[in-house]
């Protein structure tokens, strides 16, 4: 085997090695590259910010824990700057495995900072069988389809659900997906019912909601971990988006470097083979 | 009656929802109708969920007992789902072990094994995608070598570490990669995608409302 096919055929071992190395590497060095806004995040905070206080918001967890490193600085992005403006801020999941709790994890967490109460600030729904019945249900009454919240206390015993019946109540929904459920979100709730809204999504998700952001359905669009450390420095609270951005960044160099690699050994060794009339 | 009664349901309920679109769905009959749908449809919804668990304990409960191979991953799963459902459906007034809430052994095991055992296997893909791309990127044609060249392209942008490289260019390649790639050539092939998908979507939904399609029910 000669130097070409060597390069074109590298062990996938050594990759994975490589890989691993580049994760690793960044969290003993430290790097903490400069990270630029793109127009779609810091439009989303822009129009946050200029929404009068108080206002009651929907933050819907719709995404499963496999994603955690791309979606969760979102939501906890998110809870931050609705909680510094004091808004009201009701949560739900439209996917059962694992939504409610990842709510109430990362609600319960970020209350406590803003000294924010249960049932007066905030209260988590939990989640509901069959997403497009639940987002066009609660376009009607959203106590129809959760009566209770995600601990089975009543709506009625919750003080922030006595003004909120539908989604004219609702000043504003931000989703926080790595599935599907964006899209009903933007046809059944935006479409349907008006109501603004903006969307975190996984980076593999972020090209087809660009769509939504042209046809101005969403204000913004947070894009996979960049768009979450986007987010972070413009709420000034660099958080793991941030710090995840040097993993980031090491791991998608390697990859251009392999690719460059692979093909450099393709086409050399194309030509040696012709050379050398194989 | 077997296919007419879910054909029968499928028209009536489509078509009340259909209908309800174009009705205050607050005060008029047809909209308090197809409220009441969506919320039957909520419950027939959480009913799928538990057929799915009868389902997966007769099968993965039958194998066990004939000590089928890999009988023992079966066991596994078999209690893993009863270990975090059962405490979680009983009331947290009757012990603060059970319910969903913090401190609950629902959300100890949610927390400390199901999350991040889930973020793992997702995290392995990166090992996979590296080799694939390492393997797969060759700039064999003309299309090819457009994919690689706008995928190097936006993976440098998508990064501190390259959008500064990108700057050390003039031309500002960065904004002209947001605003020339992902808001214009990535947008107009996704919202083609996006409203072919919708139409789709519509022709399927009338084929079950008028009964031409029946896949759903197990048979064509």
């Amino acid at each position: 085997m000669n130097i070409w096919e060597r390069m074109e055929k590298i062990d996938r071992r050594w990759i994975y090695l490589l890989v691993a190395i580049a994760v690793i590497i960044p969290f003993i060095i430290p790097v903490r590259f400069p990270v630029s806004v793109t127009p779609e995040t810091k439009d989303i905070y822009d129009y946050i910010q200029a929404m009068p206080d108080s206002s009651v918001v929907i933050l819907s967890f719709d995404y499963y824990p496999s994603t955690l490193a791309e979606t969760q600085p979102m939501a906890i992005a998110a809870m931050n700057q609705f909680f510094r403006k004091d808004m009201k801020v009701i949560t739900l999941s439209n996917i059962p495995l694992g939504g409610p709790s990842l709510a109430e994890l990362v609600t319960r967490e970020v209350a406590k900072e803003y000294h924010k109460v249960y049932g007066i600030d905030y209260v988590n729904l939990g989640y509901k069988a069959n997403y497009v019945a639940v987002l066009k249900g609660m376009g009607t009454s959203i106590e129809s389809i959760f009566p209770t919240d995600n601990s089975g206390t009543p709506l009625k015993d919750l003080p922030l659900m006595h003004k909120v019946k539908n989604y004219s109540d609702v000043k504003f929904i931000f989703d926080i997906a790595d599935n599907a459920t964006a899209d009903y979100w933007v046809s059944i709730v935006n479409a349907g019912y008006g109501v603004p809204m903006a969307v975190g999504a996984t980076a593999v998700m972020a090209p087809k909601l660009y769509a939504y952001v042209g046809a101005k359905q969403i204000v913004g669009l947070l894009g996979g971990m960049k768009g979450a450390a986007e987010y972070e420095i413009l709420l000034n609270k660099r958080a793991s988006a941030f710090r995840g951005m040097d993993v980031q960044s090491l791991v998608h160099f390697l990859i251009i470097a392999l690719v460059i690699l692979g093909n450099v050994g393709y086409f050399a060794g194309r030509r040696y083979r012709r050379k050398a009339g194989l | 009656m077997k296919t007419l009664a879910p054909v029968a349901i499928a028209f009536i309920s489509g078509i009340i929802l259909v209908v309800s679109f174009f009705f205050n769905e607050s005060t008029t009959f047809v909209g308090g109708l197809s409220e009441e749908i969506l919320v039957w449809v909520t419950i027939v919804g959480g009913f799928t969920l538990l057929l799915g668990v009868v389902s997966i304990t007769r099968v993965n409960l039958a194998a066990v007992r004939a000590r089928k191979e890999n009988w023992v991953y079966r066991l596994i799963t078999l209690i893993s789902i009863f270990a975090m459902a059962i405490p979680s459906v009983f009331p947290s007034s009757w012990s603060p072990l059970f319910g969903r809430q913090t401190g609950s052994i629902y959300d100890w095991l949610f927390v400390t094994m199901d999350m991040p055992m889930m973020a793992t296997m997702f995290a392995t893909l990166s090992f996979y995608i590296a080799s694939a791309a390492y393997r797969a990127f060759r700039a064999r044609n003309a299309e090819a070598t457009l994919l690689l060249v706008t995928a190097v392209l936006v993976m440098l942008w998508r990064v501190p570490i390259g959008e500064a490289f990108l700057n050390l260019f003039p031309g500002h390649i960065p904004q002209l990669i947001n605003e020339y790639v992902m808001n214009g050539v990535n947008l107009a092939v996704q919202r083609g995608i996006i409203i072919g998908a919708a139409l789709g979507a519509a022709a399927m939904s009338l084929r079950i409302i008028l009964g031409i399609e029946r896949t759903y029910m197990g048979r064509g």
